[in-house]
């Protein structure tokens, strides 16, 4: 079976995330990849990942990612993601900090095209979001959304919460909240804290095995891995249990090893867990 | 201390997991896990040309054990010090191999002497091997036995070069047994 006989057939996730960065200009407390400003950059070249894009298309794949650390640090980013998205629809996460007026400007090249920038918010008011995610950031992102909505570009919002921990009241709250800046029912989801990187060290998180998160091919300036939830780093290493190749280019190399790996999956494995 | 960080069971890579099968695979596999790609076709290669095949094991360990000795690879020969005489070969056999000896009349078997003549000229010699050297060999082996133990001394020498370049640990168990033998 070829990587596009098994996306087509739904064996296969359509999708492909870059790590574009590492570090951030926060540090959360269930982070994955212990970004912070002063993390391991490992950036993967705005060329290397435009390249990569253009053979995921070919090679059958239907959607591209961009995560970190913070992606919008690059300061190409919103050129890279208006190249991308001509490429495939894509999204990119983003923790909404960094939209500055001039910044949205940029972006404007990327209303109407198939991108969406998903941003999280954890809480639905600042104490117990900043709490999580650092001062201010409830407040830069509130302001954020709605400018963006405005702007033509679709935001998509993230809550990242331990498992069983958002109650009815929180969450319906959340929902007013994202549906006032504009951002429907459908682009807000909830998803868990990962058991891996910082949360590991704060003993938060649910801890999973690969068959539970779905196999969308991840490529990191480190090789690539199976999910975006694979690059990990403790302890300033970076995990390698999900490690797939070194070699990303070509991409057929990773896609493939992925492939065999996905057959070899026992029967009935169903994968739950999403970053998006 | 190795100079990379050798990766366990519990790191394993995806594609190398039913390869750890759980444990730890010794120090090569460790570094060589770094690149599961490289890994998965490196393996197969060294065991297909260090392991059992057609060519005698004995023959085979020798060609290791000697050209391990002349690369002054530690790793290597105390790994096949062990291996070899759990192959059968005899003390002062492994002694010889390992450079311990001024000569190596230990060997009086007259295929084994022009083995040993072989690998000490592949293993360390610069240009050509004399045509002496590799008329002797052709007297008593077959092409095909001539080919994979020149395989044999290429896939130890990389390994040599690798072990030695990457500092890397023997396992106790080895040093233990080494120590039984009066090799330490
Ligand atoms: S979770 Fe996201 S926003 Fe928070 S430190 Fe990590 S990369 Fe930055």
């Amino acid at each position: 079976m070829s990587v596009a006989e098994a996306v087509q057939a739904g064996t296969l996730p359509g999708r492909v995330w870059f790590y574009s960065n590492y570090h951030c200009n926060l540090a959360c407390t269930y982070c994955l990849t212990e970004s912070a400003p002063s993390a391991r950059r490992r950036v993967l070249a705005p060329a290397t990942i435009i390249e990569l894009a253009g053979q995921a298309r070919r090679l059958g794949f239907t959607d591209l990612g961009i995560t970190g650390g913070e992606p919008f640090l690059l300061p190409s980013l919103p050129e890279l993601l208006t190249e991308l998205a001509q490429v495939l629809p894509t999204v990119v996460l983003s923790n909404g900090t960094l939209f500055t007026e001039a910044r949205i400007a940029r972006l404007a090249p990327l209303a109407g095209l198939p991108l969406a920038i998903q941003i999280s918010l954890d809480a639905p008011d600042p104490e117990r979001n900043d709490e999580l995610r650092g001062p201010e950031n409830f407040a830069k992102v509130a302001a954020a959304v709605p400018q963006l909505v405005r702007a033509g570009i679709r935001v998509r919002v993230a809550t990242t919460v331990e498992p069983d921990r958002l109650d009815e009241a929180d969450h319906a709250r959340l929902c007013e909240l994202h549906r006032s800046w504009g951002v429907p029912d459908e682009d807000h989801l909830v998803r868990p804290v990962i058991r891996r990187g910082r949360a590991d060290e704060s003993g938060m998180g649910v801890v999973f095995d690969h068959s539970q998160i779905p196999a969308e091919l991840t490529i990191t300036a480190d090789g690539s891995f199976w999910s975006p939830f694979g690059p990990t780093v403790r302890q300033g290493r970076l995990d390698t249990d999900l490690l797939l190749t070194r070699t990303v280019d070509p991409l057929s190399r990773p896609a493939e090893a992925l492939l065999a790996l996905v057959g070899g999956l026992p029967a009935g494995a169903d994968a739950q867990i999403g970053i998006r | 201390m190795p100079l990379v960080e050798l990766i366990d069971h519990r790191s394993a890579p995806l594609l190398l997991r039913e390869l750890f099968g759980g444990d730890d695979p010794g120090p090569i596999v460790g570094a060589l896990a770094q690149v599961p790609e490289l890994c998965l076709v490196t393996l197969p290669f060294v065991g297909a040309a260090l392991g059992p095949s057609h060519v005698p094991l004995r023959w085979k360990e020798i060609a290791i054990l000697r050209t391990s000795a002349l690369l002054g690879c530690r790793y290597c020969v105390d790994a096949h010090t062990v291996v070899a005489l759990d192959a059968g070969l005899a003390a002062e056999e492994v002694a010889t191999l390992r450079c311990e000896r001024p000569d190596t009349a230990t060997f009086t078997d007259p295929v084994e002497r022009a083995l040993v003549a072989w690998i000490d000229e592949v293993a360390t010699g610069r240009g050509p091997v004399p045509d002496h050297v590799g008329a002797e060999l052709r007297r008593h082996l077959d092409d095909h036995t001539i080919v994979e133990l020149t395989v044999t001394v290429g896939a130890t020498l990389l390994l040599n070069r690798f072990a030695t370049a990457l500092c890397l640990p023997s396992s106790p168990a080895t040093l233990q047994r080494l120590a039984a033998e009066g090799f330490r």
